[in-house]
């Protein structure tokens, strides 16, 4: 203090501008001197502002789609950390790590904070009243289906606000891509099922069979699935629940199964109807179907002991009920639907229909539900730009220049496109290709409502809301940008809208009877919705539709080996980095995989006996070609794949997105093959084929995994028993 | 207190495990993880760099052995995996183990240390105090656990650690701290702090549930059990009770019986006699499949 040269007068000041960064909340990136003339002291500090003592305020994280409902610690205006809700039926007050990087994304370094005017590689930041006038200006000179609007799965008012302003242009062209959205799995759910994500019941199974859904990492609703999941383990009557994960690469989720197996790549449909055959419980059309699975050729083509397949089927028939799970594993391949039906055919052979899997709730508004789509969206855009039909292309919440399959050459395409415009966070890969760039407020600073695709008991509708002001000037919620320019066209309609907020309440307000606030007043009922974060609703329950059937069902026999491509590569869906949108997120960089443990970089897993085939060692940099491309990376010694595969991680090797992420790793969807499954349409993700060769160069592997390699060395560190040494009845 | 006083009547401020005239009342803080429940995700960790100002070291420094991960999840593989007559894939997943400070209760760590400035709390923590440390790095050399970190650089200057804004972010509750001085898990004393004093306010002692450290809060599965030890009503305690596992002891009943006693509660390197605060419960697989 007095080294600083500080005077009395000095030193009030600096106290008094505490207290007006709490009055205004969280201006602390400006100097003291700035903004004096607001300073507030203490006395009028806003209800339940007391220096030292946090805040909580509920919202919703926005990391991924499932809808987790946070709790975020406010501190003299700053948000400081996220915990869950415990109100949340979803995640009932956990989260995952991804969602604690939340705050993360909020006061990332990186974000954009001004409207850019991109020339080149040059940015001109400009006013927002310009932008919205040059948005304005373009879209005059096109007509309605000469304009396109791509985004991720946007639900809630947002999605509402987006359809009026399409129709306000006359444009049909939203396409909603999700790189990583089970799309193969919804439309395989809804023949089997009648609805497209029913609700899986894991806490009631006694046995789980999961031809590789990695429902503890990065599936559907991993938070809540994680919470069964401990249940399931601690089981129905002291009888622990068995997990059987069957995959080609181990997930976080087959890291934790009772027994662990490895299917040759693609056949996960035929050991389904092996094990239909196995059961011998099914009759008419589907025992005709499963009549040449038998034993002997299930296991030449799958790989898998003939034993084992009796065990499993041996198990399952003795606990029951069980619950049969198809995730992306199974999925990613030609044909993929017809091995998401062999699968969930054996969910009902097995009668776990009803039991295990419930009819989904809905939310009674069916246009806040939210708008799904995968690369068959992608690629109808993708054609349209090659064929140079759109002369103004949105951009929101999806980053196709960096997982766009490079087959389809997105990048190409979308230059024909005329004027292109990337709502942003980041200047990621996308927003460097567009011509004029608008930030967006981040997660934790905007307004919103969002409804969970996947739903527990009843229906519920998330509200999101801000936990502190704005960090940065110019940046805008999207829902305030979309609400401007649906006014340029429809003025008179939505003039009573000062901005998102007056909408969203206004919205809510006029659905109050419905929400759940009968009898309320205006002010109470707003205000105890947000206290909450959460409109719980009865929901109306759905009804599973769909019959047992094996018709149409064919699978493919096991193609012969390519002597070009020799192996087969699985791109690696981790749990904290997924589609890679949150890479720039350094605890995310720094959280090692739980599997390889490694931080920081990308990795090819390669089996140790392959690799000793190969002559590769860990560290060597080695290069997957695929017809379509190739990347270099780091390899990995990996007894968690089986050897007629490679595995590199998803979410790595930006070019752009900001420091934690540009540089490190390399890019797997660049090199992925235009392979589609066959009756959806949607990519298969797994298809791609691939050759490893090394490159010469070898590097240290940054890892947590020490010398051991994960062995123990006879020390009893991690202490492992079967359920016959136990009696779990007896725990506290 | 004198540092030459400190270590001239060492003995006597060194507190080992609870004896009858230094009992633990009334807090014993301890914990419980169900390895059958951990699923190796890593939410521990992350929500530990949120809540305890953790430093983002960066890819090289991290290979150096710098990562400041408090909360670690450590994965191992079956002993015959890749073995003569074991197998070549891991058949029965891996085994994931969250590792952090075991807050001894004779923690070799508090004895080698020159400067006393890890020692013991009345409550059984294992604390570290920032300010008296002097960078020996022998307390992390002599930990069995090797869950202590050493600041090698003065991450809050140190660029892209905490950049502008994302500063914004640090917990004011926690010491940032600066170069040259060793860190380890507190298992969140700033929470414990903040618990006693409401409770005292209160007039009462802290109810189990009151507090919960970051890592039991967002864990998924709720593998995490944390709380007062010498309080019977707690959850720690009914666990660590029914696991017949005992604080003051370097052999449990587990151990001892013949032929197996059905019980999975265990502390890891019971042999060395550091008398961990953590009990683990032994991960389970099904014997059938």
């Amino acid at each position: 203090m007095i080294d600083s040269g500080l005077d009395r007068r000095d030193f009030l000041k600096v106290l008094g501008w505490g207290g007006a960064a709490v009055a205004l909340s969280g201006c602390g990136n400006t100097s003291v001197e700035d903004g004096k003339e607001t300073v507030v002291s203490y006395v009028e500090a806003a209800d339940y502002v007391i220096p030292g003592i946090g805040v909580y305020y509920n919202s919703t994280c926005a990391q991924c789609d499932a809808g987790c409902s946070i709790n975020g610690r406010v501190r003299e205006g700053r948000v400081l950390k996220l915990e869950g809700n415990p109100a949340s039926a979803i995640n009932r007050g956990r989260t995952c790590g991804l969602g604690q990087a939340g705050v993360q994304h909020h006061y990332n370094p990186d974000r954009v904070r001004e409207p850019l005017l991109r020339h080149g590689d040059k940015n001109e930041v400009i006013t927002w009243d310009k932008a919205y006038a040059l948005i304005a200006e373009k879209l005059s000179g096109a007509k309605g289906d000469e304009v396109a609007f791509l985004s991720g799965g946007v639900s809630g008012h947002l999605k509402v606000l987006l359809g009026n302003y399409l129709d306000s242009i006359g444009s049909k062209n939203h396409f909603v891509y999700e790189a990583l959205a089970p799309a193969v799995v919804r439309a395989a759910n809804k023949k089997a099922y009648g609805v497209e994500m029913p609700r899986y019941n894991i806490n009631k199974a006694k046995v789980v069979l999961s031809f590789g859904a990695d429902f503890l990492g990065a599936w559907v609703s991993p938070v809540h699935f994680s919470q069964q999941y401990a249940q399931f383990r601690k089981g129905v009557d002291g009888q622990r629940g068995v997990l059987i994960q069957v995959e080609s690469k181990m997930t976080l989720t087959g890291a934790n199964a009772d027994r662990w197996i490895p299917v040759r790549p693609g056949t996960e449909g035929i050991l389904a109807l092996g094990i239909i055959n196995a059961l011998g419980t099914a009759s008419g059309d589907i025992a005709a179907a499963v009549k040449g699975y038998d034993r002997a050729r299930v296991s030449k083509e799958t790989g898998v002991p003939p034993g084992q397949i009796d065990k499993i089927a041996a198990l399952l028939k003795l606990r029951s009920p069980s619950l049969v799970l198809a995730g992306s594993a199974a999925e990613g391949y030609a044909h993929g639907s017809q091995n998401a039906a062999a699968i969930n055919l054996l969910n009902q052979v097995l009668g776990n229909v009803g039991k295990t899997v419930e009819a989904s709730t809905s939310v009674p508004f069916p246009q806040m539900a939210p708008a799904k789509g995968n690369t068959v969206a992608l690629k109808s855009l993708n054609d349209g730009l090659a064929a140079g039909k759109y002369k103004v292309l949105f951009c929101y919440a999806a980053n196709p220049v960096f997982t766009a399959p490079g087959a389809m050459k997105f990048k190409d395409h979308l230059a024909k496109a005329g004027f292109k415009v990337a709502f942003a966070h980041y200047l990621d890969e996308t927003a460097l290709q567009a011509d004029l760039v608008l930030p967006l407020d981040s997660a934790l600073e905007d307004w919103g409502t969002q409804v969970p695709e996947y739903m527990t008991e009843g229906a519920q509708i998330n509200i999101q809301q801000p936990l502190m002001e704005k960090l940065h000037a110019n940046t805008r919620g999207m829902g305030d940008i979309l609400l401007a320019l649906v006014k340029q066209r429809r003025a008179e309609e939505y003039k009573s809208f000062d901005d998102y907020y007056a909408y969203l309440r206004g919205a809510m307000l006029l659905n109050k009877n419905a929400l759940g606030g009968s009898g309320a007043d205006d002010d109470t009922f707003w205000n105890e919705t947000l206290t909450k974060g959460i409109v719980k609703l009865a929901g109306s329950a759905g009804t599973l539709s769909g019959k047992a059937s094996a018709a149409g069902l064919t699978l493919p026999v096991p193609s012969a080996a390519d002597v070009q491509y020799p192996l087969q590569l699985i791109p690696g869906v981790t749990a904290s980095l997924r589609d890679g949108r949150h890479a720039n997120q350094p605890w995310l960089q720094e959280s090692p995989d739980p599997l390889t443990t490694i931080v920081w970089d990308s990795w090819v897993e390669i089996h140790p006996k392959k690799a000793a085939e190969l002559h590769i060692t860990e560290g060597d940099i080695v290069e997957v070609t695929s017809r379509s491309g190739s990347i270099r990376a780091q390899a990995y010694l990996f007894p968690g794949i089986h050897p007629d595969a490679i595995s590199v991680p998803l979410g790595r090797g930006h070019e752009a997105l900001g420091r934690y992420a540009k540089g490190y790793g390399a890019n797997p969807f660049q090199i992925l093959d235009a392979v589609f499954d066959q009756e959806t349409g949607e990519l298969a993700m797994h298809e791609t084929r691939v050759k490893v060769s090394k490159t010469g160069q070898r590097v240290v592997v940054v890892k947590d995994e020490g010398a051991a390699g994960g062995k123990q060395m006879g020390r009893k560190i991690a202490v492992l028993v079967t359920t016959d040494e136990v009696d779990l009845s007896k725990e506290a | 207190m004198s540092v030459s006083n400190l270590l001239e009547n060492w003995a006597q401020f060194r507190h080992f495990h609870p004896i009858d005239d230094k009992p633990h009342d009334p807090y014993k803080w301890a914990m419980s993880i169900d390895l059958d429940a951990c699923t190796g995700c890593n939410a521990c960790s992350v929500a530990c760099y949120a809540e305890n100002n953790l430093p983002v070291v960066g890819k090289e420094k991290y290979q150096h052995g710098h990562g400041m991960h408090w909360m670690r999840i450590e994965r191992y593989w079956d002993e015959g995996l890749g073995v003569a007559g074991g197998s070549d894939f891991p058949d029965h997943g891996a085994q994931f183990l969250p590792m952090m400070c075991q807050q001894c209760e004779a923690a070799p760590c508090e004895t080698v240390c020159p400067a006393a400035a890890t020692n013991h709390t009345a409550d059984g923590l294992n604390s570290q105090i920032y300010n008296r440390c002097v960078g020996s790095r022998y307390c992390s050399a002599n930990c069995p656990f090797k869950v202590r970190y050493f600041n090698w650089y003065d991450y809050p200057t140190t660029d892209n650690v905490w950049p502008a804004e994302m500063n914004q972010q640090l917990n004011p509750d926690v010491t940032v701290r600066s170069k040259g001085v060793m860190e380890k898990c507190t298992f969140c004393v700033q929470r414990l702090h903040a618990a006693k004093g409401t409770a005292k306010n209160e007039g009462r002692l802290v109810h189990d549930g009151d507090v919960q450290t970051a890592c039991q809060q967002v864990c998924p599965t709720g593998a995490i059990t944390f709380g007062n030890l010498v309080d019977h009503e707690s959850k720690v305690h009914k666990q660590w009770q029914s696991q017949q596992v005992e604080l003051d002891k370097d052999a449990q009943v587990k151990d001892q019986k013949e032929g197996g006693s059905g019980l999975r509660g265990y502390r890891i390197f019971e042999e060395l006699r550091p008398y961990p605060s953590v009990m683990y419960l032994e991960r389970v697989r099904e014997s059938a499949i």
